[in-house]
This record gives structure tokens, sequence and C-alpha cells, in this order.
């Protein structure tokens, strides 16, 4: 009799537990296929390529860059902390080459604030960390299809309360090879230890 | 019975002892900084090592200088290979610990600087904690670098010769 008492309240909790699976259970899957349009955009290898933007001595092509290796961070002047600790860190690792590397070397600074950034204020700006380093900007638009081209993302973002807006944005450095193609995506917090060594490698390579 | 009083005198020792410690400030703020940014630049940031020698947790809450329209204290978060700078309320300080602002992490934001700030100016700043306590400091403008060991670059080049 207890035997049968215990089949029975093992099959009322298994029917219910079956009834809570059909009706209640929400699997997690339903949560990844929901973000995957998201997913679905994840960079894959920015194809990075030529571009042309101003610069204070006129309109500046990366291809003019044919045979050097270029450093291109993207950034604002506004920015108080993380532009300009990645710009030092470039500037340090420019400065420890020898001046025949360095003369196959170049660094841009390409603003991703092109309302606020004047050419006057990139000018002073980008060779102030080291005059290899030259600013750059062009319309939102021309700024928008560079920053595409090289998987770089940002977002203007209002802090409220009369303070000016900030950008959220990549902090990536970008390593272009003497052949214009993207060679390396390194992170904004790198060395310039790190930074040499990419840059002496690829001056060792073909060119 | 001894003991007893021995405890009791040591608990009013430490209970008459804390509220003068805490008169003092428990903070010690050491190697202050402002990052050197080029002419016309408006907005810079600050830096510097809060020791908090106290029992109790401390928050920085707030920061105030002459040379600047605001300060508004930061933090750096990277979300997805995004940097994303965000104000916070404060800046906790726990008992018995440390917290440092530096460069890539916890900063004061320096907006509207209203001078152009030279390699070795001083600003004062002047900080006020959550328990109401200020604290005025001298932070020195400097270029900021990224620590290089000064031999290792150079002997990575003179291995290619």
């Amino acid at each position: 009799m207890q035997r049968k008492e215990l089949w029975i309240a093992m099959a009322l909790a298994l029917a219910g537990a079956l009834f809570w699976l059909a009706f209640f259970w929400e699997p997690a899957e339903t949560g990844v296929g929901a973000r995957a349009p998201i997913l679905a955009q994840a960079p894959t290898a920015p194809a990075g390529g030529d571009f042309v933007l101003r610069s204070p001595s006129g309109p500046l092509s990366l291809s003019g860059y044919r045979g050097k290796v270029v450093l291109i961070y993207f950034g604002y002047t506004y920015c108080p902390d993380v532009c300009p600790t990645s710009l030092a860190s470039i500037a340090q690792a420019l400065s420890a080459l020898t001046a025949a590397e360095l003369a196959q070397v170049g660094g841009l600074f390409i603003s991703l604030d092109p309302e606020r950034d004047t050419m006057e204020a990139l000018h002073a700006y980008a060779p102030f960390f080291h005059p290899a380093i030259i600013g750059m900007t062009g319309s939102p638009e021309q700024i928008a299809q560079v920053a595409r081209q090289y998987g770089v993302r940002y977002m203007k973002r209002n802090s409220g309360g009369g303070a000016p807006y900030t950008i959220d944005h990549s902090t990536s450095i970008y390593v272009v090879a003497r052949d214009g193609k993207l060679a390396a995506i390194l992170p904004g917090d790198s060395t310039p230890q790190s930074l040499v060594g990419t840059l002496r490698e690829l001056l060792a390579g073909a060119g | 019975m001894r003991s007893i009083v021995l405890i009791s005198a040591a608990a009013l020792l430490v209970g008459t002892a804390l509220p003068l410690a805490a008169a003092e400030s428990a903070i010690t703020v050491s190697d202050p900084y402002v990052r050197l940014l080029p002419p016309g630049a408006t907005t810079s940031a600050a830096y510097l090592l809060m020791k908090n020698s106290g029992a109790a947790d401390r928050k920085l809450v707030k920061a105030d200088s002459p040379v600047a329209q605001s300060i508004e204290v930061h933090e750096h978060r990277t979300d997805n290979g995004v940097m994303k700078m965000r104000e916070v309320g404060s800046i906790l300080i726990k008992a018995h610990a440390q917290t440092e602002l530096k460069p890539g992490g916890y900063h004061l934001m320096l907006i509207g600087v209203k001078r152009p700030l030279a390699e070795g100016d001083s600003v004062a700043i002047t900080l006020t904690f959550d328990d109401g306590s200020k604290q005025p400091i001298a932070a020195l403008v400097r270029k900021v670098q990224t620590d290089m060991p000064a031999g290792m670059v150079m002997d990575h080049g003179a291995m290619k010769h």
C-alpha cells in the first residue's frame, strides 16, 4: 500500500515537472537567438585600405605613405585621458626608433569629432606628442567611412550639466604595412616597447 | 576582576582615541599631477594616489580647482573594445587601503581649463570627501609618459646592427 502511494506521488511530481517544462520553461537559446543579429555584426577582420582626409598641409592620402609603416589612432582632442595615453605611447615608440627607421614610419591621428576638432586644434594637438604624428579630419561622412573601413566604433555621449560631450570610441592602434595593407590592430594601452617591436618587424619585412 | 578593569580601560582609551583620529583626515594624498596637454586644450586630467589609514571607508565625492570651470570624477570601462568614460558619483578608498587615479582608469577630468598650463605649473585642487572633510592639494603639471626601461629599446636596436 505504501509503495503504491509512493508511485502515485512520483508520477504526480513527474507530471508537474513536465507541465512546467511545457508551459513555463524558456530555454536559454531564446535569449541567444534574440541577440543573434548583434553577434552577426561582430567585427571580423576590418579591411582597412586607402582614404583621403584633410591634414594641416592639405588633402592627405594613406597611399601617399606607400613604402612606409603607418600607425593610426582614432580619437578627439577633448579626450582628457585615453587618447593622450595612447598618443604618448606612440610618441615614445617613435622616439625610440633610429633616425633611419623613423624616416620610414608615419603617424596619423584621425579625429572622431569633426564638429569640434578644428584643423588648427588638431595641428596643435597631434605633433605635440611627436612631430611625426599628423592630425587629420574630414566631413562627418568621410570620418564615418574611414572608421567603417578600420572597424572603429564611436558614439557621441552627452554628459549633461553643461559639460562638453565626450565620445566613446575604439581605442586600438592600427598598424599599416609598407604595402598599404592593415597589418595589425594593437590595444590602445600597448607599451612603447611592444609598438617598437611591431614597427621593427614590419620595417624588416619586404618593402 | 583585574582583567575586566583592564578591558574597560582599554575600551575607554580606544573610545576616546577614535574620535581624535577621525578629526584628523585619515586620507593621505600623494603624487598628485595634471597631464600636460597641447596649448589650447581645454580639457585635461588629474591623477593621484589616496591612502586611507583610518578604520572607516572613505569616498572622494568632489573636486574643485580655480583653473577649471568644473572637475568631474571619472572612470573608464572597456565595453567590447570601446572605451567608455563615465562620471562616477564617488571613488571609494577602503579602510587601511589605497586607491589610485591613473591614466586609463579613475581620473579627475578638468573641464574648461581657464589658462594654458605649462610643464611644472602647480594646480590647486580641493578634494571633498563623504565625511565633509576637504583637502587642498597642489598638483604639478607634467608630461605623462609610459614607463619604458631605458636599456630595452636600445638593446633591441643594437642587436640588429
